[in-house]
């Protein structure tokens, strides 16, 4: 039987015109064939999957070799910037009464979720303790706002994000959301952890304020008046009964203005805050809430440590990076320092951002690096530390990367990671710290040594 | 080797030559044929080379024992047979982790490991060679003599990987049918369903899911209500085009090797019933499920029974689809709307005038398919009851739906309701077309995909089943 001629032609014609640009020099620009297609018509090699994608990525990232000869990259500070945050875990590690090493996270989208967060957050707890976890916003913003161990459900509140508030007075507390109610607002928070001691409700005292109730287990603990002859904010610390598990806020007179809860434990430990807001950008801190409101917030707190994680909203817009970006941080940094001027600022990368390239592969919003540059450079002026996150995680194109590992690290709009990646880079910024810590423990007791050497050495008189 | 791929293209063309040349010997043209199927499988798995000679071969013998043997306690247990042999290999190579996992959640014991799963789906090289013995156990098919006939119908390449599940005996009377030849208009037609394939995959498919369906179902707590039901419409779409693009391109190919397989799919989102729905969408599954499965339960003159096959029916084709609750669930939810829809109509009579519009009927059905697609798509329950959450939000944003997106669902829709009439008008206008003319519109297609696609497309849907 011979070829079928018409289609013999179509084919023999369409292979002509596929070629044709590698054959012709004019039409070099227009290349559509891949001529390793055709090698790889004969290639048997088993498509190969990764049985352990994170745990695999986990050690292409950080190779187990000798971390006294190799510094951790991505941790930048020179100036011991951390100091604030070492000597608070140093005391924490050794227990001593009341050490509470608390940190506060400031970031974006992956923080609103508490990924990353809630893994830095178990792994630190896990070393040095467990002080409870932190502050939590008193219903979901966002459904995809969550913190780990902590069931949220919340009805009946006018609920305001900075970032996208009706309200301009900029009083949205340490969590940037503020939660308005009348009667029937109320909140339900199942803790699966029963060993938590106390809650503490943030609020806003107001003329007018109404009163709400605090319960535990059904029980209730307190009513508690918000009115006030001026507007302040306000905190009310609550004992927890024994093995308390589901904690209940409602409306009980008026209308109340709330902000979050934090729960804590009686022991020494840390206590790691996860304060995201989905669609977050610096001028959230820099200008939309109020300097001294949220600076009352970060005194209260009393954190050790704060840490600044934004920029991947802000890298698609190439003229903010380069023209607002550094103004914005700076004036965050400020805000930051005039309030809790002992504690420690670490400014944290974001990660890496993908986007499809011209050629169909997932490459890095162009305006990212100038992005992390920007903040290196400002964490160094302004004697922070900085987590370099997108060096750490591998650079320009990791979202590609992720993207195709099976099961995937992050998600299909290249900016998210899933849970698995999420704990990646958690892992990253907790083992960068828990190196800086080492060093600060060896310094010490280099100096404690050097010390007694010294007082030996010297004659009596 | 994905139906869409360069590497696919290469492949074909290649055997395509050598293939019609060799043809004119019955045997080197079944033993070219062969040799390709073979050479596709050892490109998924080098193991399918051992695994799929095999059980071919069983079931080959098999066949001649159902020739043979008029007993019927012979015959059952022959069949029996073909059947532990096939629904073995499924079970061994897809639902082993699954059980495993099931047990090991009921036990409260770690789930024992199991390395023998494959990258490609058994699933319709097993139903398909099914059809083989149990034809021939009804008493529906002859059986073959031809051992080279047997093994190239039930491996041949085009319907692998996703279908359409074609009945073994009708692909081996094709490839014994004397002196066969290329019409001129069925290789047109053969060329024009590659390229619409291609256009639905690439253009179509590919696009909803990078673009919407994949970072909805990813992270539905990032998008409104609203957002999510266009997510969840836009994967109803992407869900056809894919794999009416693959079945399009499955065709194609065989059809240029002068093999006519069935069709797959006839405007399903037109459909005005779940049953209707069912005699639209994966027409090849739907068949095999109701002339092996469904007329093969008991119970067909009770009144209860026939309802309950249905929804038994559909569970299984669920659960065929993937070792996942979620795809039990969706059968269940599938079986129990057919039920309900059969017990309707027999309540009603079959000639009884609708009380409803069409259009309304249809509506509803497209909702109802596209609310058990939830289950489909998503990777996992907790996934599924994500969606559901926040669809029942009632947040009304569209932001994160482009303009671009917006035009592609507005074509995909169009699409899909588009009459046969222009579109055959489309097709034949092709078929009619000088082969330089053809050459070009294929050539103008490639450079659409190349600049307007996603590059590197995704793995067809239903390959992995």
């Amino acid at each position: 039987m011979p070829l079928p001629r018409k289609v013999t032609f179509t084919l023999l014609s369409l292979g002509l015109l596929i070629t044709a640009p590698d054959l012709i020099p004019v039409l070099k620009d227009y290349h559509v064939f891949d001529w390793t297609s055709v090698a790889k018509v004969v290639d048997f090699q088993p498509r190969v999957r990764s049985a352990n994608p994170v745990e695999e990525e986990q050690q292409r990232l950080k190779p187990e070799i000798s971390v006294e000869k190799t510094p951790v990259r991505p941790l930048v500070d020179p100036k011991g910037a951390l100091e604030p945050l070492y000597a608070a875990l140093f005391a924490t590690e050794r227990k001593e009464a009341g050490a509470i090493t608390r940190i506060l996270h400031y970031g974006d989208s992956p923080t609103t979720a508490d990924l990353i967060t809630a893994d830095v957050r178990s792994l630190f707890q896990k070393d040095f303790g467990d002080a409870g976890h932190g502050f939590a916003l008193v219903a979901k913003p966002w459904a995809w706002y969550g913190h780990r161990g902590l069931d949220i459900k919340g009805s009946g509140w006018k609920i305001e994000p900075a970032n996208t508030a009706e309200l301009k007075d900029g009083l949205f507390g340490l969590g940037a959301v503020s939660f308005r109610g009348g009667a029937g607002a109320q909140s339900r928070i199942v803790l699966k952890d029963p060993t938590h001691s106390e809650v503490e409700v943030s609020f806003l005292s107001q003329p007018d304020g109404g009163s709400f109730g605090v319960f535990a287990d059904g029980n209730p603990l307190e009513i508690v008046e918000t009115e006030s002859p001026v507007v302040t904010p306000s905190f009310k610390k609550l004992k927890l009964p024994d093995g308390a598990r589901e904690i209940r806020i409602a409306n009980v007179t008026g209308r109340v203005r709330l902000y979050g809860l934090r729960f804590g434990k009686d022991t020494a430990g840390v206590e790691y805050n996860s304060l995201g807001v989905n669609g977050a950008y610096i001028s959230i801190l820099a200008r939309m809430v109020d300097e001294q409101h949220w600076g009352d917030q970060l005194q209260h707190h009393r954190p050790n440590l704060v840490i600044i994680n934004y920029g991947t909203n802000e890298s698609v817009y190439a003229k903010f990076v380069d023209t607002a970006f550094e103004r914005e941080l700076l004036r965050t940094i400020a805000r930051v320092k005039k309030a809790v001027p002992q504690a420690a600022i670490l400014i944290m990368s974001p990660m890496d951002r993908g986007q499809k390239m011209d050629d169909g592969s997932i490459g890095t919003v162009p305006a990212l690096s100038r992005l992390v540059a920007i903040e290196q450079r400002v964490a160094a002026e302004q004697g922070c530390a900085f987590f370099n996150t997108f060096e750490a995680m591998g650079g320009p194109g990791t979202m590609g990367r992720w993207y195709q590992t099976e099961p995937r690290l992050v998600g299909a709009d290249f900016i998210h990671p899933m849970p698995n990646g999420a704990r990646i880079v958690g892992n990253l910024l907790y083992k960068s710290l828990q190196e800086g810590y080492r060093r600060h423990k060896l310094r010490i007791a280099r100096e404690k040594f050097a010390t007694i050497k010294e007082s030996n050495s010297t004659p009596a008189n | 080797m994905l139906l869409s791929s360069s590497t696919y293209f290469i492949f074909l063309a290649a055997l395509f030559l050598l293939y019609w040349p060799l043809s004119r010997w019955r045997a080197a043209g079944l033993a070219i044929l062969l040799f390709a199927n073979y050479f596709f499988y050892a490109k998924w798995d080098l193991f399918y080379l051992f695994l799929i000679p095999l059980g071919s071969t069983i079931d080959f013998a098999i066949g001649l024992g159902l020739g043979r043997f008029q007993r019927p306690g012979v015959r059952k247990l022959l069949v029996s047979l073909s059947l532990l042999l096939n629904l073995g290999l499924l079970t061994a190579f897809k639902y082993m982790p699954f059980l495993f996992e099931n047990y090991a959640h009921v036990a409260g014991v770690p789930a024992p490991a199991w390395h023998w799963t494959f990258p490609l789906g058994i699933s319709f090289y097993a139903f398909q060679s099914l059809t083989y013995t149990l034809d021939l156990y009804r008493r529906d098919a002859k059986p073959t003599r031809s051992l080279l006939a047997h093994l190239t119908a039930t491996s041949f390449f085009p319907t692998t990987l996703a279908g359409p599940i074609t009945r073994v005996a009708d692909l081996i009377k094709q490839f014994e049918r004397p002196n066969k030849q290329l019409d001129p208009a069925d290789g047109g037609r053969a060329l024009f369903l590659i390229g619409l394939g291609l256009l639905k995959k690439l253009l179509i498919a590919d696009y909803l899911a990078e673009n919407l369906v994949n970072r909805v179902f990813d992270f539905p707590g990032l998008y409104s209500s609203a957002e999510v039901l266009v997510g969840v419409y836009a994967y109803a779409l992407q869900l056809y085009y894919d794999f009416s693009g693959y079945t399009d391109v499955a065709i194609g190919s065989a059809l240029l090797l002068g093999i006519k397989l069935p069709q797959n799919f006839n405007m399903p989102y037109a459909a005005a019933n779940i049953n209707d729905f069912w005699r639209r969408w994966h027409i090849s599954l739907s068949n095999w499920l109701r002339d092996y499965l469904f007329f093969s339960l008991p119970g067909k003159r009770n009144a209860v029974m026939p309802y309950c096959n249905l929804i038994i029916t559909m569970t299984l084709g669920g659960l065929w689809h993937g070792a996942s609750w979620n795809f039990v669930i969706w059968g269940v939810l599938h079986g129990v709307a057919q039920a309900i829809a059969r017990g309707w109509q027999s309540w009603r009579g079959a000639k009884a005038t609708p009380w409803t519009p069409a259009w309304f009927r249809t509506f509803w059905t497209v909702q109802f398919v596209c609310f058990a697609w939830i289950f489909f798509r998503a990777t996992n329950l907790e996934q599924a009851s994500k969606i559901i959450e926040q669809l029942g939000e009632l947040s009304y944003a569209t932001t994160n739906v482009s303009g671009p997106l917006w035009i592609v669902l507005a074509i995909a829709v169009a699409g899909h309701y588009l009459p046969k009439v222009p579109f055959e008008k489309l097709r034949e206008g092709f078929v009619r077309a000088p082969f330089f003319v053809q050459a070009l519109v294929l050539m103008a297609l490639i450079v659409a995909i190349q600049y307007i696609a996603a590059t590197g497309a995704a793995p067809f849907i239903y390959t992995n089943f």
